[in-house]
């Protein structure tokens, strides 16, 4: 089994050497692995710390945002023929151990086209700011409303896409906030998601991009992004198993 | 209702100087031809009710409105609006191109350099993390 982990990077020079140093102690049997590194723009020494520790880096010439980034790491998995894609961001919080977890839900039936590694079903796990709480609990109830299905943890970005999600988000993937979006677009898409519980822990360097002021745009943004994504993509015949197939 | 042709020369006058900043911008090149036609006539059906209020007021007339003024806003910002749309799904079109451009270029970039790295190294195997 091919897998190709993706790294999203936007000056995250000082977490991303020791989050590449544990993925290459990371052994894991029948399972060979990549990692590409996407330089999203960045200001600081993200690019040379990736290539320093011996990641393939993708170099974006402009900020595109976490979802476009992610997109760039989805093509190269699908035109290299990796068999799955693993995104785990560049800021170390989640712990490239629990990629086990992920792979390992990958044997379940019926077989996932996109697994979400999610924080909130362990009391014991990393608990995150009242903020980030309250605002993954609206998108929790704005995903359920619109797409009828109950996510645990929308925000997460520590996922593993199947072959049939990686068709589906080469051609079509939300740029901004791109998380709860993608949910909707693989709930309209007839995806198999699933939620794996993993273990979670603090950004180990950088500072977050959703802070202050940003977070009622964030939130009024991704509840209008869900709605209308999934009409959208419910809408369109291409939205079909059938497509996808 | 009347109004002498003088009412709305002012008027004429700024889109004529509108037209003519557009006009120069068309041969810098700083805009192209084809996204500023509906600009061009915008200002041109503009300037010629300027000209021409006696026709213009009878048609706001004819489409009830009782002021001439309430005619020329009511056009303005309708057209204004449209044409506002219009510069919108261009500007969404060329953002989305430019994405799509910046992944291809990232990617095409990264594999000329691998080429690059294997040709000037040809012997060393590249270390990537955690390939088993």
């Amino acid at each position: 089994m091919r897998v190709l982990i993706v790294i999203p990077a936007y000056n995250e020079e000082a977490a991303l050497a020791g989050l590449l140093a544990e993925i290459r102690e990371l052994v894991i049997d029948g399972v060979t692995t990549d990692v590409v590194v996407i330089d999203d723009g960045s200001t600081d020494r993200t690019a040379q710390v990736a290539r320093a520790a011996g990641a393939r880096v993708l170099r974006l010439s402009r900020n595109l945002g976490i979802g476009g980034a992610v997109q760039s790491g989805i093509r190269v998995a699908r035109r290299e023929g990796f068999d799955y894609a693993v995104q785990i961001d560049g800021d170390g919080q989640h712990p490239p151990s629990e990629l086990t977890k992920l792979l390992a839900a990958t044997r379940t039936e019926p077989a996932p086209d996109l697994i979400v590694g999610t924080r909130y079903t362990d009391a014991a796990n990393f608990r995150s700011t009242f903020l980030r709480r309250l605002g993954t609990w609206w998108l929790r109830v704005v995903l359920r409303v619109v797409t009828r299905t109950r996510y645990t943890d929308p925000t997460s970005g520590f996922r593993l896409y199947g072959p049939r999600a990686l068709r589906r988000f080469d051609e079509t993937y939300p740029y901004d906030f791109p998380e709860p979006e993608s949910l909707a677009i693989a709930r309209a898409s007839r995806l198999v998601v699933a939620e794996q519980p993993v273990a979670m822990r603090p950004r180990q360097g950088g500072t977050s991009s959703i802070f202050g002021f940003s977070t009622v745009y964030y939130m009024m943004k991704v509840t209008v992004a869900v709605l209308l994504t999934y009409v959208r993509t419910a809408g369109r015949k291409e939205g079909t198993d059938d497509a996808i197939e | 209702m009347t109004q002498s042709s003088d009412d709305y020369l002012v008027f004429a006058a700024v889109c004529l100087v509108i037209a003519i900043v557009l006009l120069r911008l068309l041969l810098r090149e700083r805009i192209t031809l084809q996204g500023s036609m509906s600009y061009l006539v915008f200002l041109m059906v503009l300037g010629a009710i300027g000209l021409f209020p006696q026709a213009s007021t009878a048609l706001a007339h004819r489409l009830g409105f009782a002021l001439m003024s309430n005619f020329l806003f009511c056009t303005a910002i309708s057209a204004l609006a449209i044409l506002h749309l219009r510069a919108l799904v261009t500007l969404s079109k060329v953002h989305l191109r430019s994405v799509t451009l910046t992944q291809e270029l990232a990617i095409l970039q990264e594999r000329i350099d691998r080429l690059d790295d294997q040709r000037e190294r040809p012997n060393v195997v590249r270390a990537s993390p955690s390939a088993r």
